[in-house]
């Protein structure tokens, strides 16, 4: 592009300072949308791939029961009838301290003797200290013998990673109270685990270290075990199956991989769905920069063709629209990124409290800045922008030099393709219904069929305002005379620049309330369901870290003090757990009035 | 001079008269004219109606005429500047400038064309707002390659001799009409151009102002040797140029002609053309 073009595209942005604002504000939120969702869902992920690799070690297996776990026997035949060398006993679940801020953190019982081939968190440092080679990323460089030594004899004694006590101001010798399912108890902090790097940092970030006995106290699970692992050699692929063989029935064989696949299958739902909808607030801002293109382009078609006259080329006219347009979508994300970045911060813990609520408990509670996350926003911004500038710039491009020359014929070809564009929203509504329509749960159909249709009505919008306007005017005019005749026409006779900005405004508006009827009809049913299928006035079950349904039976003693409560009419008593099967995960759900078995037996709980 | 195409700039260099033309192959028709408009026709379409704007108009200039063009409001005036700068092609017929045939060219060498030998002086000046009144003088200019530097030592001779050089750093916004026209004349001529098309440049001022422009075009224009074809409603203007053409109903005639209708205060536009 030549250098008089350049200055003509860079002067018209800094002399209409709101529109090149509007068009920057809507490609920096599109982008700080997708930025801070992307980076959320990673925050999460890594979360989870953390957590998962702080826990599983180098296990290549693991031997799992059903919700009650498994009998620590399993482990002692394991060890002495199978001969297995390689397995360490787990004993892992949430609990919360005060001293540790109350919020959910992973207490983590292992075997110190049988750990050394799956984690080296126990390692000593120095003379004991595993080898730095072996090291893995996330295992700590090990702990100070003495400590070690404390860890070992003292009941109730615990490690944390250092940066973790600093941050809650706690020292070795520090008593901490630690509750789980309704019950407390109190540990020591005998010793300070030190991460290596940032990451091994993060992955400790959310881990207790105990004694598996002491684990076991805490949890109230004496004599169980949640896991056992296993590093079970490539080569021996048959003795998995000879394990297997050895376990009791509601007991099984998993590889580690399999395992957390199906966890992250649970969530990439979750995150897809995330990441459609920020996709749409891209969609949205699209329409901003669309919207804003097309206006700067409609007010300059008379430069436009004085420059044709002038001798630039069609090419050139493209370039400058096009050129501007990147310009735009280059500040625009970069705001967007820096928005995306601090709306991320408030995003992950969004993001994770649902995972938590629906899922599993990831502990993160920061966003590290992923340069990926931050290319996508920056691509997402600069693609959806030059994809909205393509019709502007091709209008421009197609401006006739004679227009400079006479002021008509923008209007009339606007009109002229109001029917093509009725005809192209009637093709995008059949379309759209028609992937809609297609029986699947996959969401990238669903998807194009809800974007199709959107656009299809944007479409119709023209054709629709013109019918409207039409119908509007004798009653504005009876209302108040010339100028209630004027105002519709106006709108009427300048469709080229009137037309995008209601189509904006329409999907802005359809979006809110499509949304919002979708939540709302959501809520609705789970209050009818809940209304349907939970009779009582109050529900009370043991405390739970996370908001999903507790495993734990309530103390006995709670329910003779609720029966005896004044004006407490009825109460009844129901136990629930889910249990495995050939046929996958049910729930058993047992109370005073019988059993119900089924894959979503109902619980009442009072 | 005649123009030639040059193959790898698509860029048109000025060539001696006689030379053979090269790229579309056409060969001019015997007539000695430096610009001829060969059986020029050209309708547009409105609605279900066709409504024929030229009907197989003819016209030659010879070099540095200074040509006006009179008609009714609606009579294919501009069409036929159109035309001739390229910017619209006819239905039928040709355009011969030198050796070249506008008709056989592509719209970007029509266009790049444009760019180096045709200057625009138009009716509501289209002066880029956003730009200097330098800056839009220089803008041809720079458009056909030239350095900052040069381009401005060209342009500021013309903003002198147009009486505006002190105002070279002023936003046209600033002007008044008077002036934006002459910087509007300034621009038309700054690259050299081999003809100049000015459609109605002095309909938006007052007499005097439009006489001074009058001046300043005709100045610039044919006393430098170059082409002048200028659409007017005014026969006084029209009575400067050279040779006057007549276009009423899609017919163009060279004064003398009939009076048309619009014409009340001069009997003919032969008289209009003091021929």
């Amino acid at each position: 592009m030549s250098r008089p073009l350049l200055k003509i595209g860079w002067r018209y942005l800094v002399r209409h300072p709101w529109q090149t604002g509007l068009m920057v504000l809507g490609i920096a939120l599109g982008a700080a949308v997708v930025v801070a969702i992307d980076l959320a869902n990673s925050a999460a992920s890594r979360a989870f791939d953390l957590s998962t690799d702080a826990i599983a070690g180098r296990a290549t297996h693991q031997v799992v029961g059903g919700p009650r776990g498994l009998n620590e026997a399993v482990y002692t035949r394991l060890r002495v009838e199978a001969g297995i060398e390689a397995a360490a006993p787990v004993v892992v679940d949430y609990v919360t301290s005060p001293q540790l801020g109350d919020r959910p953190i992973q207490l983590l019982g292992l075997d110190p003797f049988a750990e050394t081939p799956f984690r080296s968190y126990l390692a000593a440092t120095s003379a004991f200290g595993a080898p730095p080679s072996r090291a893995r990323s996330s295992d700590g460089p090990g702990v100070p013998v003495d400590s070690l030594v404390a860890f070992f004899t003292r009941p109730g004694a615990v490690l944390l990673s250092e940066p973790l006590a600093k941050e809650f101001g706690l020292r070795v010798g520090d008593r901490i109270t630690l509750a789980a399912s309704g019950r407390q108890s109190t540990g020591t902090l005998v010793g300070l685990l030190h991460p290596q790097d940032a990451l091994s940092q993060r992955a400790m970030q959310g881990l207790i270290l105990a004694d598996i006995a002491t684990a076991q106290e805490v949890l109230g699970r004496v004599g169980r075990l949640d896991h056992i692992d296993l590093i079970l050699p490539e080569q021996e692929a048959s003795l998995a199956g000879r394990i297997a063989a050895l376990l009791p029935q509601d007991a099984r064989i998993v590889p580690i991989g399999a395992r957390t696949g199906a966890l992250a299958q649970m969530t990439a739902a979750f995150r897809t769905n995330l990441t459609a909808l920020s996709l749409l607030a891209l969609v949205v801002g699209m329409f901003l920069i669309y919207n804003s293109m097309t206006f700067s382009v409609v007010q300059r078609r008379p430069l436009f063709g004085a420059l044709r006259c002038l001798g630039v080329e069609r090419r050139e006219i493209g370039a400058l629209i096009l050129g501007e347009a990147v310009l735009i979508a280059g500040v625009g994300s970069v705001l967007g990124i820096g928005f995306g970045i601090l709306l991320g911060q408030g995003a992950v813990r969004l993001v994770t409290q649902t995972i938590n609520d629906l899922y599993f408990v990831v502990t993160v509670r920061d966003t590290a800045i992923s340069l990926p996350s931050l290319l996508k926003g920056a691509l997402l911004g600069i693609v959806a922008t030059v994809v909205s500038a393509a019709m502007p710039a091709w209008e421009a491009m197609t401006v006739q030099p004679r227009l400079a020359l006479s002021r008509s014929g923008l209007e009339d070809k606007v009109w002229r393709a109001v029917p093509l564009s009725a005809l192209g929203g009637v093709i995008g509504l059949v379309l759209g219904a028609g992937f809609l329509t297609v029986p699947t749960r996959n969401l990238v159909i669903s998807y194009t069929g809800v974007f199709l249709v959107t656009i299809a009505f944007a479409l119709l919008v023209p054709l629709a305002t013109l019918g409207l306007l039409r119908a509007l005017q004798p009653v504005t005019g009876r209302l108040f005379g010339v100028l209630g005749r004027m105002a519709p026409r106006n709108v009427d006779r300048a469709l080229s620049r009137t037309a995008v900005p209601v189509a904006a405004l329409m999907v802005a508006v359809s979006v809110t309330i499509g949304v919002g009827l979708m939540i709302n009809s959501f809520r609705g049913t789970v209050v009818t369901w809940l209304n349907q299928t939970l009779w009582g006035d109050v529900y009370i079950s043991a405390p739970n870290v996370t908001a999903a349904r507790s495993s734990a039976p309530l103390d006995p003693r709670v329910v003779e003090v609720v029966r005896s409560w004044p004006g407490v009419v009825k109460a009844e008593v129901l136990r629930s757990v889910d249990v495995g099967s050939p046929e996958g995960s049910l729930a058993v759900a047992a109370s005073a009035g019988g059993v119900w078995v089924g894959p979503n037996a109902a619980c009442r709980l009072a | 001079m005649a123009f030639q195409r040059n193959p790898t700039t698509l860029g048109l260099m000025p060539t001696p008269v006689g030379a053979p033309a090269s790229g579309n192959g056409h060969q001019p028709p015997s007539a000695p004219g430096f610009i001829r408009l060969v059986g020029l026709s050209k309708a547009y379409q409105e609605g279900d109606r066709r409504r024929v704007v030229l009907e197989a108009a003819s016209a030659e200039f010879a070099r540095g005429e200074f040509v006006a063009l009179l008609g009714p409001s609606g009579s294919g005036k501009s069409t036929l500047l159109n035309l001739v700068s390229g910017i619209d092609r006819p239905d039928a017929g040709e355009i011969w400038m030198g050796d070249w045939d506008l008709t056989g060219m592509s719209e970007r060498e029509r266009t790049l064309f444009r760019r180096r030998h045709i200057g625009f002086v138009f009716q509501f000046l289209n002066l880029i707002p956003i730009l200097t009144v330098l800056e839009n003088v220089t803008l041809p200019l720079e458009l056909g390659g030239s350095s900052v530097k040069a381009a401005r030592a060209s342009a500021e001779p013309l903003l002198d001799a147009v009486g505006l050089l002190d105002r070279a750093l002023t936003y046209p916004d600033r002007l008044s009409g008077g002036e934006q026209q002459r910087v509007a004349t300034a621009r038309a001529l700054a690259h050299d151009p081999m003809l100049v098309l000015a459609d109605e440049p002095t309909g938006n001022l007052d007499e005097a102002a439009g006489r001074a422009v009058l001046d300043l075009l005709d100045r610039l224009t044919r006393q430098a040797g170059k082409n002048l074809l200028m659409v007017t409603h005014s026969t006084e203007l029209a009575s400067r140029a050279d040779r006057v053409y007549c276009l009423h109903a899609g017919k163009l005639q060279e004064a003398p002609c009939e009076a048309p209708p619009y014409i009340h205060s001069v009997v003919s536009c032969s008289d209009a053309a003091g021929i």
